[in-house]
């Protein structure tokens, strides 16, 4: 089957503006001749998605994310690499992907912010040559699933960020496109707002089997939509897998909470870090490499009867800064 | 070719839509005439009477200024639009349809200037009657008003090219106001180009400046600068010239993008 969304070391650098230093000659100098710098945001980066996938792509800031959305897109140009998104060459066939693809930036709008969503539902409707009947028709749909009502009609310049953010998804998945680019559309969103979309960007994707590349710096956005995440760092990839993969392979640590009939656990053993000791509950951190979970148990049953434990893997946020920290070090050593 | 007018003439009434939503913007345009024609025909009227040598009747002169405005004023400021787009990141939007962004830029401005250009129209008249009590032969009039909208389009045009320039600059007012200072000279906002001395009449006639202001407006004197024909003839080839540029200069921002926030 022929991936939707496939990269082949591909790369994408900008020139950026440098102001110099010094005194007033130096900015005089600037004004004549500005000082410039290139920074390479996207670097040798390769992946494939599979059609149907929901994939996370996340990163720290300024790792090259959004550009190789933009890319993706066919917004940006890369200078070098292969890109292929749904067969085509993004920047060769912008004007024909645009019709296949759809896409969300968490930070930006496409809605006119005097008039209701609707005025821009049907704009777009023109703009993807869409059959009048049935776009109304698509419109009345994802209003529906979406749970706009009214919205739909109000000025946007009157709605929530929350509410906003709907309409945005709404006006991107009009053309009923096979890939949705989602560059972190629940940033900003109060918890309520953040379930609301992950969950009709989950359900959307199933029910219309539409390829998610999402963004985000919300591990929740990720565990609660996607079922794979890649990560990169300076613009290269650095972990690609499902996400339960990257929760307990790469980060080997558990974390065991235990209600015993003592008021403080007290464990002292290798590769086991106290988190919280109090009122009769312990939570632990233990390092699976170093000693194995068993023998904390063991070793916790033998101090005080155990009334209650639970074992989770480590948080994904933990897990995550794990891996850039690992990667600063990378990049720092060498 | 329908679909494609069909596609573009939506940017041209959502823009409609908007600019009924925002109209206070308008009602201070309209407001600006009010001031401008009334100092300028006391101005013209005291020259007159002091025996000073004017380019024209001052009555006429109100007229030719009332011209000149409504086409300056009438264009849409869409460059800000466009240098607001870009600093916010917005144009990732835009520039991922399957539409010319250049194209749809332009026919939202002329959506604008659809909304802007009558009203504006109306009040130009009004405080032009006003303050000379005297009102341009009809035909004078009739051949004010097409060519009047056809320079302010080419003005939008002029402006959407301003726009773009903010792929590359921070902040485009400077290269706005210095074009603006020029047109208002070259273009004989205030004053027709007859009066001007001849090396500032050949200089602007190297410009566009000219056929966006002077020349359509030189019809409410009595003697126009320029015949119809002539006139059809600077804004084909200044339109075909601007339409070059535009697609010059975009190609080479879509080329240069780096857009705020990766």
């Amino acid at each position: 089957m022929q991936p939707a969304v496939e990269l082949n070391e591909v790369s994408k650098s900008f020139r950026v503006r440098r102001a110099r230093s010094g005194g007033a000659s130096a900015r005089v100098r600037e004004l004549f001749r500005a000082r410039t710098e290139t920074v390479l945001a996207v670097d040798r980066l390769s992946f494939s998605i599979a059609p149907g996938e929901r994939v996370a792509f996340i990163g720290p800031n300024g790792a090259g994310k959004s550009t190789t959305l933009k890319v993706l897109a066919g917004i940006l140009r890369p200078d070098a690499g292969e890109v292929r998104v749904l067969g085509l060459v993004p920047s060769r066939q912008r004007h024909a992907l645009a019709f296949q693809i759809g896409t969300v930036f968490g930070q930006r709008s496409q809605l006119w912010y005097q008039l209701p969503p609707r005025d821009t539902f049907e704009l777009l409707g023109r703009v993807y040559d869409l059959d009048r009947r049935s776009h109304a028709q698509r419109i009345a749909m994802l209003t529906a699933v979406f749970e706009l009502g009214s919205l739909v009609d109000t000025p946007v310049r009157h709605l929530s960020l929350g509410e906003r953010m709907r309409c945005e998804i709404v006006a991107s998945l009009l053309h009923s496109p096979h890939i949705l680019f989602l560059d972190e559309p629940t940033i900003g969103l109060d918890v309520s707002a953040k379930a609301v979309i992950r969950e009709l960007l989950r359900t959307e994707s199933e029910r219309e089997r539409v390829t998610l590349l999402l963004t985000s710096h919300d591990t929740g956005d990720m565990e609660r939509v996607c079922t794979r995440v890649i990560v990169i760092h300076g613009g290269r990839l650095l972990w690609d897998g499902p996400i339960g993969a990257l929760r307990r392979g790469y980060l080997k640590t558990k974390r065991v909470t235990l209600w015993s009939d003592a008021e403080h656990l007290e464990l002292a053993m290798p590769g086991v870090r106290v988190l919280a000791s109090g009122s009769y509950r312990t939570e632990l951190e233990v390092a699976l490499d170093i000693t194995p979970l068993g023998r904390v148990i063991d070793a916790a049953v033998r101090v005080a009867p155990i009334r209650d434990m639970a074992i989770d893997d480590a948080p994904l946020d933990d897990v995550i800064r794990a891996l850039y920290a690992n990667a600063d070090n990378r990049s720092g050593a060498s | 070719m329908t679909r494609f007018i069909r596609r573009y003439a939506a940017f041209a009434r959502i823009a409609i839509a908007q600019a009924r939503r925002e109209r206070a913007e308008l009602y201070g345009r309209a407001a600006f005439f009010v001031v401008i024609l009334g100092v300028f025909s006391s101005l013209w009227r005291a020259a007159a009477d002091a025996g000073l040598p004017v380019a024209a009747e001052p009555r006429s002169l109100v007229w030719y200024l009332a011209a000149t405005e409504w086409i300056v004023l009438s264009a849409p400021p869409i460059h800000l639009d466009i240098q607001e787009a870009i600093r916010r990141g917005d144009v990732v939007y835009q520039l991922g349809r399957p539409v010319s962004y250049v194209i749809a830029e332009f026919a939202s401005a002329l959506g604008l200037l659809a909304f802007r250009a009558p009203l504006l129209g109306l009040a130009a008249f009004l405080c032009a009657y006003a303050f000379t009590g005297w009102i341009p032969p009809l035909g004078a009039l009739a051949i004010v008003v097409p060519f009047g909208l056809a320079a302010a389009a080419l003005l939008t045009a002029l402006f959407l090219w301003t726009g773009l320039l903010a792929f590359w600059l921070q902040d485009v007012s400077p290269v706005y106001w210095l074009g603006q200072k020029l047109m208002f000279i070259l273009g004989g906002l205030m004053l027709p180009l007859t009066v001007y001395p001849e090396i500032v009449r050949r200089i602007a006639a190297l410009t566009p400046f000219p056929v966006v202001l002077g020349e359509p407006a030189s019809f409410l004197l009595k003697d126009a600068m320029v015949t119809p024909g002539a006139l059809v003839r600077n804004l084909a080839i200044w339109c075909c010239m601007t339409a070059l540029a535009l697609g010059w200069i975009f190609r080479r921002a879509r080329v240069a993008l780096t857009i705020n926030g990766g």
